[in-house]
């Protein structure tokens, strides 16, 4: 006992936090991943990974339903936190050291750990059934009906599920009833692939909680092997009023505020620095990410523009030289406008020109910077990409979905 | 080289693997800007953390999987003599080594494929894409070794650098066994199979003690890769002045530090792209090495 409430303490000092983003969450997410890198906590990749979970902004209906399903599988100890969209730098910091708490109260963790215990682990537990733990991109269960399905089938399966599990897998007959269908699940079907083989089809949402994934963005496919082979995009609504964080200084000023050239030079370069950390975390370069962010962190943590520019100029030319970056972005989600890597050089070059700007006191009276609806694309890019590729080209189109939704109120 | 492999080697062994795979760990932190002490406290959460669940996985070939993924590496590091003693000195050192790394190849087949869920299978594909395209060009470096040293003995291949380190005379050899050795443990730029991109790949579902043995187990595959190059390449433990014991540990720790480091520099690379730079650059340059040292063998 005295050695597993020592290890929990230890563990508590190193918690793993997956971060969730609501729609309008984005001011939350950033206050939240610049308190993570300041405390050095290593972000993680998925739920499997982690054992604290942030929520970002007010979760709507269907991403709360994800978000308990995540939360429902994760493995104990756990914590969990809500950072609601205009929560102060303060009020983040007191929730994480909170957390930190909560992950090495041994009291707790067994508390939590007994009542799950009691109530028997159902797969996909929240209301919509396993829908929701599909947007999770979980579980490889694949079946062209599972929209049909519905919940009533799925609380049975599951039911079946659990009991298999307590008898450790040795059960036998009482399962004969789930024979052609494993777990009460239809078997995938088939269908031809683009070598002309006959693969299983499966169906995975990519979204919306997905490390490095625009929030609110689900791209639900079908999928045979790695192979996008069916891509529909869908927009998950948000909870609150007002456009995108990184339009606020051009919504004010059309408001009548006032509001300078630089303030929007610097928002502008944080939102393009935003873009380039979670492309480059996509393409698998942590650590140009992270610099990127500290970046960004510092752009929005109010830095003067002197202390910028030298560690920009030292990033941009770190990205610019990788030859290995420019090979894998190179005819990559390749439209009028060019490549991933084309789009990697402008934001490069933008963000260079919004930080040389970071004087100009003179009040904004622009539009702010018009940007694509990137979303219409997306089907039409995905189809016939891996997913590696995929994932590359959803980074480097870097749709603001707070920016074009209609405001909910 | 000595006849009898004393028992303590069966110990020093997997301590000294445990160590340097710690170091790496912490190492690679370091780098990325964590604090040291964050490998050691993802031991302590994993140690505590309970075992996540997947709708019908197939638990024995996990546990196969994730086991595997910590025995293969150590099996492979028995040939590798620290200094002079190995504990395992084989005629077929070199193959044993390659054969036992080959192992991984199930591992993480199994791990990515049992738990049942998306990510992790496509992790699996991932990785044997990945093993089509670094095992031939791996294979050939190897045989080069074998070639130059006319023997398959490692302690052989050591003797035979006595006057000339084998990285001296077959560089692009040594070029190509460092890009498989970050291949084969899907590190770095090769870490596609882990990828961030899909969740983690095929570690994306395990939790607690899985996860423990999965992750130790890479960095152990990562150690033994680099400790390996140094009786292939880098003339084992000769040096000057200090015990040859030495000589091989810091060699090791300086290629481990390498390979390290590579992962900060350089993102990961596709295997779509990488395969045909693998069977176009790669094949023809390890069968060009290969030529030469079989002529100058002659």
């Amino acid at each position: 006992m005295g050695l597993t409430r020592w290890l929990l303490r230890q563990a508590a000092m190193h918690p793993r936090p997956l971060v969730v983003t609501a729609v309008y969450g984005t001011r939350a997410r950033l206050l939240t991943e610049a308190e993570l890198a300041r405390r050095s906590w290593v972000p993680a990749d998925a739920p499997g990974e982690a054992n604290l979970l942030i929520v970002c902004g007010h979760a709507s209906h269907e991403l709360d339903e994800a978000v308990r399903t995540v939360w429902s599988d994760m493995s104990g100890p756990r914590a969990r936190v809500d950072v609601p969209s205009e929560a102060s730098p303060h009020q983040v910091t007191q929730a994480l050291e909170h957390a930190t708490e909560q992950l090495g109260d041994a009291q707790a963790q067994w508390q939590d750990a007994a009542a799950r215990v009691a109530a028997p682990w159902v797969p996909g537990s929240s209301d919509a059934g396993d829908q929701a733990a599909m947007h999770e991109g979980g579980h490889g269960t694949s079946d062209e009906h599972e929209h049909e399905g519905g919940g009533h089938l799925n609380q049975e399966q599951a039911g079946g599920e659990a009991e298999h599990g307590a008898h450790g897998g040795h059960g036998g007959g009482h399962h004969e009833h789930h024979m052609g269908s494993p777990g009460g699940l239809p078997m995938a079907e088939r269908g031809p692939d683009r070598d002309g083989l006959s693969l299983d089809r499966l169906h995975v949402p990519l979204g919306p909680i997905l490390a490095d994934w625009p929030s609110g963005l689900v791209v639900e496919t079908v999928l045979q092997g790695d192979v996008i082979q069916e891509a529909t995009v869908k927009v998950m609504p948000g909870i609150g009023t007002g456009g995108s964080f990184w339009d606020e200084p051009w919504i004010m000023a059309a408001e009548g505020h006032p509001v300078s050239r630089a303030e929007a030079a610097r928002r502008r370069a944080a939102a393009r620095l935003d873009g380039l950390g979670r492309l480059l975390a996509v393409a698998g370069w942590a650590s140009a990410a992270g610099q990127g962010r500290s970046l960004r962190d510092r752009l929005l943590a109010d830095a003067p523009p002197a202390e910028l520019a030298p560690p920009y100029t030292r990033f941009a030319r770190r990205v610019r030289r990788s030859r290995t970056l420019r090979w894998m972005l190179r005819n990559v989600g390749a439209i009028g406008e060019g490549d991933a890597l084309s789009r990697l050089e402008r934001w490069l070059a933008a963000t260079s020109a919004a930080i040389a700007a970071l004087d100009d006191n003179t009040p904004l009276e622009e539009q702010p910077p018009s940007r694509h609806e990137p979303e219409g694309l997306l089907p039409h890019l995905l189809i016939g990409a891996e997913l590696a590729t995929a994932r590359l080209i959803v980074a480097s189109l870097d749709p603001d979905l707070d920016r074009n939704q209609v405001a909910h109120v | 080289m000595s006849e009898q492999t004393p028992v303590w080697s069966v110990i020093a062994l997997p301590a000294v693997l445990a160590a340097l795979a710690l170091a790496a760990a912490v190492l690679d932190a370091v780098l990325g800007g964590f604090r040291a002490s964050s490998p050691l406290g993802e031991v302590a959460r994993l140690l505590v953390q309970q075992r996540r669940r997947t709708l019908l996985p197939d638990t024995l070939l996990l546990r196969i999987g994730v086991v595997s993924l910590v025995v293969a590496p150590v099996l492979a590091g028995i040939v590798i003599p620290l200094g002079d003693i190995a504990v395992a000195d084989l005629a077929v050192g070199i193959v044993w080594f390659n054969a036992m790394e080959v192992c991984v190849w199930g591992s993480l087949w199994l791990t990515g494929w049992s738990v049942n869920s998306v990510y992790p299978l496509v992790g699996a594909y991932r990785f044997v894409a990945q093993g089509l395209a670094y095992e031939l060009p791996h294979m050939f470096a190897l045989i080069t070794v074998g070639l130059g040293a006319g023997s398959l003995r490692m302690s052989d291949a050591v003797r035979a650098q006595q006057e000339l380190w084998f990285v001296v005379w077959m560089p692009l050899a040594f070029l190509v066994y460092l890009i498989s050795a970050l291949a084969m443990a899907f590190w770095g730029p090769m870490g596609a199979p882990l990828g961030g991109d899909i969740a983690g790949g095929s570690r994306a579902e395990l939790s607690g003690p899985d996860r423990l043995l999965f992750q130790s187990g890479r960095y152990v595959l990562l150690v033994v890769a680099a400790a390996a190059a140094v009786p292939l390449f880098l003339g084992g433990g000769a040096g000057p002045l200090l015990p040859s014991w030495l000589w091989a540990l810091i060699k090791t720790a300086a290629v481990l530090g390498l390979l390290v480091w590579v992962r900060h520099r350089v993102p990961v690379v596709r295997m779509d792209r990488f395969t045909q730079c693998s069977w176009l650059v790669l094949i023809p340059v390890s069968l060009l090495q290969l030529l030469v040292v079989g002529v100058v063998v002659l």
